[in-house]
């Protein structure tokens, strides 16, 4: 199943680490700016219209790590 | 084998390992070929026996690299038994290692030890200040878990590791059962095992909380006082424990404590059925104060913050006087950061002279 994972960028180096250590060094993920949690819906509508296209080319298997 | 490091001498090793994220952030014993080996002769098995994949960077953990581990922390031989039995606890998936590591609550691995091994292996302090300095085997048996931790599992604070700031039990978090004052059967044998066994349990758990409870045996509801203090300490609405709920969760009785139970004629048992109830809360505070993880749940009545009551798992340890301790947990993960216990094969083990 096409997936993408988010992650907001203080655990970017996380996301790295652990695609790398389960093989998967490529795994297709979406940058997000920190915080995202609690921050309010209409900051999470922002935020979601600003990757959303970024988010269905990863899911179409094309765009950049 | 494992590979090896050069250095002119052990300061500019350790200034090296210091530089590698080796360590801990103090100062190791340096893991020469000589030190390993008699600590792999120790346990009298292959070096390169696999035990497991340590999460989150799988690395393999065999007995040379936790023999290596052992080493750096400043372990005895006799510590080896304790030492492999904590590691192979902490790689059974039921701990949920991987994410363990990686989350950003402050959980770290306390290991209890139970049976003849507090002696034969240590001695495993369990006694005033056990969870505090000046305790080699406490120290060093818990350090060298963390150390694999470290450099077997690839945790790193920042990138693998997330606390948001951890707690002091990541360097070491170890004690043994105060089984000779404990007025209740030693926990080991309360988790299915004979009492010949020496066991040694892990539970990944927040920095101990105390609680301060000043008994009165003049007093008809001494029991219920303290019990109601436990509870407080062990599901406060700042706990995951009350928030996420069905985790587990530690409660170390000084024996000045555990004697007002054994006063009242109650058992283990009947302490953690007790304290299961009392720390069932009300729905409509997880509402108020949950945030993200508060709703969903039918609205009215009470929830229960632990799922059964041997979820609480309860000890006798420490100095005689005021101030037991309760660690509550992070009850995430697959297995909801269940304890997991594991046997400590002490027949194998061959003594090595100093």
């Amino acid at each position: 199943m096409p997936s993408v994972a988010l992650v907001t960028e203080d655990y970017w180096p996380q996301g790295d680490f652990v695609a790398k250590s389960l093989g998967m060094p490529d795994a297709p993920r979406v940058k997000l700016p920190h915080p995202v949690a609690g921050t309010g819906e209409a900051n999470l509508t922002r935020i979601a219209e600003q990757v959303v296209e970024d988010i269905v080319s990863k899911l179409k298997g094309s765009g950049e790590l | 084998m494992i590979a090896t490091l050069e250095a002119i001498d052990e300061s500019a090793a350790l200034e090296q390992l210091h530089e590698l994220g080796c360590t801990d952030g103090l100062p190791v014993i340096i893991p020469t070929t000589a030190r390993v080996e008699r600590m792999v002769l120790a346990t009298l098995l292959d070096g390169d026996l696999v035990l497991g994949e340590m999460g989150p960077g799988m690395g393999v953990a065999t007995i040379e690299k936790v023999a290596v581990a052992a080493v750096m922390a400043g372990c005895l031989p006799d510590y080896m038994p304790i030492v492999l039995a904590a590691v192979k606890a902490v790689i059974n998936p039921a701990f949920d290692l991987t994410e363990m590591q990686s989350t950003t609550h402050c959980t770290a691995p306390l290991v209890i030890v139970n049976g003849p091994a507090r002696t034969s292996c240590g001695p495993v302090a369990s006694g005033f200040g056990a969870l505090g300095p000046g305790h080699r085997a406490n120290a060093s048996i818990g350090r060298a878990l963390r150390l694999t931790m470290i450099n077997i599992g690839g945790a790193q604070p920042g990138s693998s590791d997330m606390a948001l700031l951890g707690h002091p039990g990541k360097f070491t978090y170890c004690l043994a059962e105060d089984e000779e004052h404990s007025p209740f059967p030693p926990l080991h044998r309360s988790l299915g095992f004979s009492a010949n066994d020496s066991v040694v349990t892990v539970i990944g758990a927040e920095a101990p909380h105390s609680v301060l409870y000043s008994g009165n045996a003049d007093d008809p509801e001494n029991v219920e006082k303290l019990l109601s203090q436990l509870a407080v300490g062990l599901a406060n609405f700042a706990t995951n424990n009350a928030i996420l709920t069905g985790g587990a969760a530690v409660v170390v009785l000084n024996p000045e404590h555990a004697d007002i139970f054994s006063q009242a004629n109650m058992n283990r048992e009947e302490v953690q059925q007790k304290l299961w109830q009392l720390t069932h809360k009300p729905v409509s505070q997880l509402e108020q104060v949950g945030g993200a993880f508060g709703g969903g749940r039918k609205p009215g009545g009470d929830y229960k913050t632990f799922n059964k009551p041997e979820d609480i798992l309860i000890l006798t340890a420490g100095g005689s006087g005021l101030y037991s301790m309760v660690m509550p947990s992070w009850c995430a993960g697959k297995h909801k950061n269940s304890a997991v216990s594991v046997v400590v094969e002490t027949d194998q083990f061959c003594e090595i002279p100093l």
